[in-house]
């Protein structure tokens, strides 16, 4: 990891801040559920690649198609529960929660351990 | 290799810190505003109370057209009350009227013009005015009035030397008497021979009858008192 990672992340980080705050539109109110574990799913998948990354076993095909389909899946379980009636975006929150929290215990540990 | 990890952290991260900046704004305007689930609820009621306002305002219309009916109501009957004071009005002899009629002049001889004896001593009197009055009544005028008083039904034509008074007011010759009427008729029953007109002038007054097409025959303005005489119940 050289400072051109550390670069790229924050810089992508910042445009996609900058943007999110400039868009002209706002997610409405129905769907802002179903971004909110969009976004926990694809910050367990980040970290998971973090993880991954430390342990010297990062592959960028499943980072990437991991990040994509934990958000996806995620978001279309929260639908998914709304249409059922029943709260089924949380069952995601709670396992991509206690996931993100695991890897985040691993990171510190191999950080630790440096 | 390295660059298309790169460039996937790259796009991980532009997309990570776009949904997270867009949660934040969403929450953030939802914090501002109402929680999904009270808004449910609330469109709900808004719901039942546009209902209920659309009732009311039905309701209301109602209401409205009801009263319509009863001020038309009002309306009408003011109209016919209206038009009865005004037909009484015109009965009591309150208004002034025109119409077809005749003026009729009657003066005293004039000095000059005596014919014989007795006749300079002749002056028009009370009495002759009535006969006239009753004349023209019975020709079937519909308003008289003498130098400017109308007649009523309460009129009085009253010697009071050397004037005459009617409505207690004095008149004096020449006296001119308009009646609204067929002028036709009323001529006629004036002119009649050993009518009234003739007597007058046999006597020496000075008569002079003309029709007019339209003139006008003032009405009574004093106000008119009853002091004594009350109507009766069941009229």
């Amino acid at each position: 990891m050289g400072i051109l990672a550390w670069v790229i992340i924050l810089g992508g980080l910042a445009i996609g801040i900058l943007a999110g705050l400039n868009v002209p539109f706002l997610i409405p109110q129905l769907y802002a559920k179903y971004l909110s574990v969009a976004i926990l799913a694809a910050l367990d998948s980040v970290f998971g690649g973090v993880r991954a990354a430390m342990e010297d076993s990062y592959d960028n095909t499943i980072f990437i198609t991991g990040f994509f389909s934990n958000a996806l899946l995620a978001a279309g379980l929260a639908f998914i529960g709304e249409r059922l009636g029943m709260d089924l975006y949380l069952a995601a929150v709670v396992a991509f929660g206690v996931r993100l929290f695991q890897n985040l215990a691993i990171i510190r540990r191999h950080l630790l351990k440096k | 290799m390295n660059r298309k990890i790169y460039l996937s952290v790259f796009l991980v991260a532009l997309i990570i810190g776009l949904m997270v900046a867009l949660q934040f704004r969403t929450t953030n305007s939802i914090e501002q505003g109402v929680p999904f689930g009270r808004s449910q609820e609330l469109s709900v009621e808004l719901n039942q109370l546009n209902t209920e306002k659309k009732q009311l305002e039905s309701e209301i219309e109602d209401l409205i057209q009801k009263i319509q009916q009863t001020t038309k109501g009002q309306a009408e009957a003011k109209e016919v009350l209206t038009e009865e004071l005004k037909k009484t009005r015109l009965g009591a002899g309150l208004t002034a009227v025109s119409g077809p009629g005749i003026e009729i002049t009657l003066d005293n001889p004039s000095a000059g013009q005596n014919k014989g004896p007795g006749e300079t001593i002749f002056a028009i009197r009370d009495e002759d005015l009535l006969r006239l009055v009753n004349e023209l009544n019975g020709a079937g005028a519909e308003a008289i009035s003498i130098n400017g008083q109308r007649i009523l039904a309460t009129t009085e034509i009253r010697w009071a030397a050397p004037f005459i008074n009617v409505n207690l007011t004095r008149i004096a010759p020449p006296y001119h008497i308009l009646a609204i009427g067929a002028p036709k008729n009323l001529t006629s029953a004036l002119e009649i021979s050993g009518g009234l007109g003739e007597y007058l002038q046999s006597l020496g007054a000075q008569v002079r009858i003309q029709s007019y097409e339209n003139l006008t025959v003032p009405g009574y303005t004093a106000p008119i008192e009853f002091r004594y005489a009350k109507p009766t119940k069941g009229d």
